[in-house]
């Protein structure tokens, strides 16, 4: 480690990432060790997380029609049909929740909800290509490991028809975006040590980080150099990338000092790596072509270095970050906050159970959907939101209440349609006006065929999704959202009674306790309470001549409820 | 210029609170008093003002108008020029109503106003990159203490809330697209981010549609408050009050569909302004000034002139010109330049050096704003930079002195007032720094 870290000894330049994180590099990872005899990993995450919340009030576990609703949106991104939160209802057996959680991670849902996540967790919105969704979809589909779907993203394979699409993630950061401005390859350099090492060097561009020690400058030059010496390929139609021939160490200097440093590329938390040398003739793989607008292919490239040393197990930030964004997807907080902010004294709030997570997650494989299995089996997922009575509210870093979760524009989007019975709307009309024979198609298909519930997905993400290039992190209601919800065309035409949606089912039932037992279990998965009950039963009799007013009025209000828009 | 060095030291100042006795560790006190506080469940939502700003300060309605030149409006061409010397480039400067005070040629109806502004030419201050430096100004370079700190609009928004009109206190009026603006709130939570208006033009969404009688939208509303309280019922409060607090927001716009409609302000008043941009957008926070937005930001964008720098100016800086005489003129007809405080800045100044496509490149080292309006002392110019504009050579100010001045303009105790986030005590501006007296009336 030393001689990597000292490979400049005249410029005094050090990456401070690997020095920090090398002292605990030495004394983890004994694999061997770590062992079943411990237990199952769901059963040692509680431990540690009772381990420091011994003196608050926990939550009970959560209600059955809670967990049901919670670990639909979280596994199959969308909230439980009617017809499954009744099946889950009249389900006795006491292994259900378990038996739940593996039908989904096995379940169509779960490879579509793994794609919407990770594509906007790390495109942010900057726009979507059918081959990067592509490549997204057959990663969960087959279940990829992590740090192969890191990896070809770090070192796209062109030639690789199923993944070559990950390519997008650095394609579209590349775009030109307008005549001044240039193109942002410090922001890819940025994104990179973000969402895959959960570190945020953007600051150590032009001076070490003036107040994490951990981030160098070095840290970010050495990075930035492997992007910059990428290339969009205009060779051919898909997203794709080259790489230019590098040879030379890179210069920089800080803001503060103005003496010349010199890096090679730098691997986030895995140090320098030497530049390769050739004979010039040797130099190139494959020649650049400038009439077929090939750059070439460079026998040494930095990319693949860069891929081979930060999508590895030896990598305690690959592993940490990973998890750690994990974690926050299933239980509301990052171990490590903000999730782009390692460091050294920025300790996560259980620094052991972050290492426990990562060791046994690098163990497995790098297998999310083992990892997202434990974690949803675990006490600490399966708790209650609701405060327990007459208790304070406890930290959020406690765990001891579960923390709501913001619901995505996509999850949004594919519960809305399910509450509002939409999809079965947009099947009724696709068999009377196009097809009479049409069998039933999945959502997915429907959206496919409909231009409204495509355009409805779409104006839900504009709305409801964060502007480009922000993390979505924590539930932040808009004014917009509240005037689409309240105004739009496409909200009116869900609530418009129309053969198979929700509004037009309810105008179709005997009584006023059938219509609210099914509002309630089609929007929130659950049965009213008595109060929730008494409201409704009132509403509903003040007024017999304006019944579909009513019944879209009380549809909306509960779609539009706190309880729907989060996942609790 | 005194400087506050020694955070411990600083007695606790507050109404309720000043005997001699209570000059202890302010860190201390408001720890205690913010932990009481959330053991009730009073420390939701983007955390306490400490001290309480008083009702009778709210009462006085000040309000804040930003003028924001994004990418960094050339001090040279502006407030600051020097004609005939290395780096001055073509223009030449002109006289001013305040006596021996001259400005670039570029801005001659401001230049006659000049006896109504304070501008500032030492401002000296740290960040070369648009990405870091916009935040950096627009939060005051607050000292370091590991929070996200908000920008000025939401910590006004926070600290003064919304005037007795309703209306959301934080509006900004931009090019390109508008929304709810949430991240700029940091720490305060997304209630106190600021409501854009993209183009001018109010949101979208914002008139209820015919085919929905008034009397189903109120039913909607009440229906969705009831489901609202019980689920709120036992559980943390800070998610629920954001979602209800968005559709009160919306509620309060609908009133005031008026003000949104271009076509409805007086076409003297828009000639008047200019029919750019900066024009109508600055008319129209004139408008929202005078409906009672606590605080309105307008953005210019394209000021980041690396080529073309005196072309690309001598278009840009007569509109801004026209319109911020306009603006202090209107002011001044209508009393409000004793509640208004109004600054016109942005991230940074322009190299004095002019580079190889005659452009002008990010100079934070020397560079120049000016202010009015609420509290400002006008009538002065305070600073020098030298005689090639390279270097501030009195009176250096960073924006923690500014933010400090702006907020004492505005009433409020800058080297007191603290926000309190989860127990942590955090000062409202940078506090190592304070207010600059010779800025304040």
């Amino acid at each position: 480690m030393q001689s990597t870290i000292h490979l400049n000894k005249t410029a005094m330049c050090r990456s401070k990432v690997v020095l920090a994180i090398c002292v605990v590099a030495a004394n983890s990872f004994p694999v061997s060790s770590v062992g079943a005899a411990e237990g199952e990993l769901h059963d040692r995450v509680d431990k540690l997380i009772d381990a420091r919340a011994t003196d608050l009030t926990f939550a009970e576990n959560a209600a059955d029609v809670d967990f049901l609703r919670r670990v639909y949106l979280d596994l199959a991104g969308r909230i439980p049909s009617a017809d499954e939160a009744r099946q889950f209802r009249s389900d006795t057996t006491p292994v259900k929740r378990t038996a739940l959680i593996d039908a989904l991670l096995a379940g169509p849902d779960y490879p579509r909800r793994m794609q919407e996540l990770f594509h906007v967790t790390l495109m942010e919105r900057r726009g979507d290509h059918e081959e990067w969704t592509g490549f997204l979809r057959t990663a969960f589909e087959q279940n990829l490991p992590w740090h192969q779907v890191a990896a070809a993203i770090l070192k796209p394979d062109a030639d690789h028809e199923d993944l070559r699409g990950a390519a997008f993630f650095q394609t579209q950061r590349l775009v030109k975006e307008g005549a001044m401005a240039p193109i942002d390859v410090p922001g890819l350099t940025r994104d990179v040590g973000r969402l895959f090492a959960g570190v945020d060097l953007q600051c150590a561009q032009c001076h070490d980080h003036l107040t994490v020690s951990d981030y160098s400058q070095q840290d970010f030059q050495g990075l930035h150099m492997v992007f910059e010496n990428v290339d969009i390929r205009r060779d051919v139609k898909f997203p794709a990338i080259g790489e230019k021939l590098m040879t030379e160490q890179k210069e920089f200097s800080s803001v503060f000092e103005h003496v010349k440093l010199k890096t090679s590329p730098v691997v986030p938390g895995g140090g320098e790596f030497e530049i390769a040398a050739f004979e010039k003739e040797q130099q190139y793989i494959e020649l650049p072509d400038r009439k077929k607008r090939t750059t070439g292919v460079p026998r040494f490239s930095p990319l693949s270095e860069l891929s081979s040393g930060l999508a590895s197990p030896d990598n305690k930030l690959f592993c940490r970050n990973i998890v750690n964004r994990l974690w926050f997807m299933m239980m509301g907080r990052g171990l490590v906050e903000p999730l782009d902010l390692h460091h050294t004294d920025n300790p996560a709030t259980h620094p052991e159970l972050l290492d426990l997570l990562s060791q046994e997650f690098a163990r497995h494989d790098f297998n999310i959907r083992w990892l997202l299995r434990e974690l949803a089996l675990t006490k600490t997922y399966q708790r209650s939101s609701a405060l327990p009575d007459g208790a304070a509210e406890p930290p959020r870093t406690s765990y001891a209440v579960s923390l709501e979760k913001r619901i995505s524009a996509e999850q949004l989007f594919w519960s809305v349609g399910i509450a509002c019975g939409e999809f079965e709307a947009v099947q009724l009309e696709i068999q009377s006006t196009v097809d009479a024979t049409a069998g039933p198609r999945t959502a997915e298909q429907l959206v496919k065929e409909s231009e409204t519930l495509a355009a409805l997905q779409k104006q839900l993400a504009s709305t409801f999704g964060n502007p480009p290039k922000e993390p979505e992190v924590d539930f932040t209601p808009t004014v917009a959202g509240a005037l689409f919800l309240m105004h739009s065309d496409d909200v009116r035409r869900l609530l418009n009674p129309r053969p198979g949606n929700l509004v037009h089912r309810l105008s179709g039932l005997e009584s006023d306790e059938e219509v609210i037992n099914e509002l309630f279990l089609c929007v929130l998965s659950r049965n009213p309470s008595l109060a929730e009950k008494a409201d409704v039963l009132k509403y509903l009799q003040s007024s017999d001549v304006r019944r579909i007013d009513c019944l879209a009025n009380l549809t909306w209000a509960v779609l539009t409820s706190t309880e729907f828009m989060v996942n609790h | 210029m005194s400087c506050e060095s020694s955070f411990e030291a600083v007695p606790m100042k507050s109404p309720a609170c000043n005997i001699s006795q209570h000059n202890v560790s302010r860190r201390r006190i408001l720890g205690t008093t913010a932990g009481a506080a959330s053991g009730l469940g009073l420390g939701a939502l983007g955390g306490l003002v400490q001290p309480a700003i008083g009702e009778e300060l709210k009462k006085q309605e000040k309000q804040v108008l930003l003028l924001w030149l994004d990418g960094g409006m050339s001090q040279l061409e502006s407030w600051d020029p020097k004609p005939n010397t290395q780096f001055g480039g073509p223009y030449r400067s002109i006289p001013t109503s305040l006596p021996g005070v001259h400005i670039s040629e570029l801005m001659p109806r401001t230049a006659a106003m000049m006896h109504h502004l304070a501008v500032v030419r030492s401002m000296e201050t740290v960040d070369n990159s648009h990405s870091s430096g916009v935040p950096r100004m627009l939060r005051g370079d607050p000292t370091n203490r590991g929070v996200v700190y908000p920008f000025w609009g939401s910590a006004v928004a926070k600290l003064m809330g919304a005037t007795a009109s309703g209306l959301p206190p934080y509006v900004w009026v931009k090019p390109g697209n508008g929304g709810f603006i949430s991240k700029y709130a940091g720490f305060l939570g997304a209630k106190y981010g600021a409501l854009a208006l993209g183009d001018g033009k109010p949101p979208t969404n914002l008139v209820r549609p015919d085919d929905l009688a008034e009397r189903d939208a109120k039913e909607r509303r009440k229906l969705q408050q009831l489901f609202n309280q019980r689920y709120a019922v036992g559980r943390r409060k800070q998610w629920n009050e954001a979602n209800s607090y968005v559709y009160d927001v919306a509620d309060t716009l609908m009133k005031h569909t008026r003000l949104f409609d271009e076509s409805l302000l007086p076409g003297k008043d828009r000639e008047r302004y200019g029919r750019h941009d900066f024009g109508r957008h600055t008319l129209l926070a004139r408008n929202l000034l005078e409906s009672g937005v606590r605080f309105v930001q307008v953005t210019s964008y394209g000021w980041d002139t690396h080529g073309d720098n005196f072309n690309a100016h001598s278009s840009r800086v007569p509109k801004v010109d026209q319109t911020f005489a306009a603006l202090l003129q209107d002011l001044i007809d209508r009393s409000m330049m004793d509640n208004v405080l109004v600054v016109m800045m942005a991230e940074f100044g322009r190299t004095p050096r002019i580079n190889g496509s005659v452009g002008r490149d990010h100079w934070p080292n020397a560079w120049s704003m000016a202010m009015t309006g609420s509290g400002i002392r006008t009538g002065q110019v305070l600073g020098e930079t030298s005689p090639d504009g390279t270097e501030v050579t009195s009176h250096p100010l960073d924006i923690g002195h500014m933010f400090h001045t702006w907020y004492t303009a505005l009433g409020l105790e800058s080297q007191h007032a603290e926000f309190v986030n989860d127990g942590q005590p955090l000062p409202i501006a940078n506090d190592e720094m304070a207010p600059v007296k010779e800025l304040l009336s």
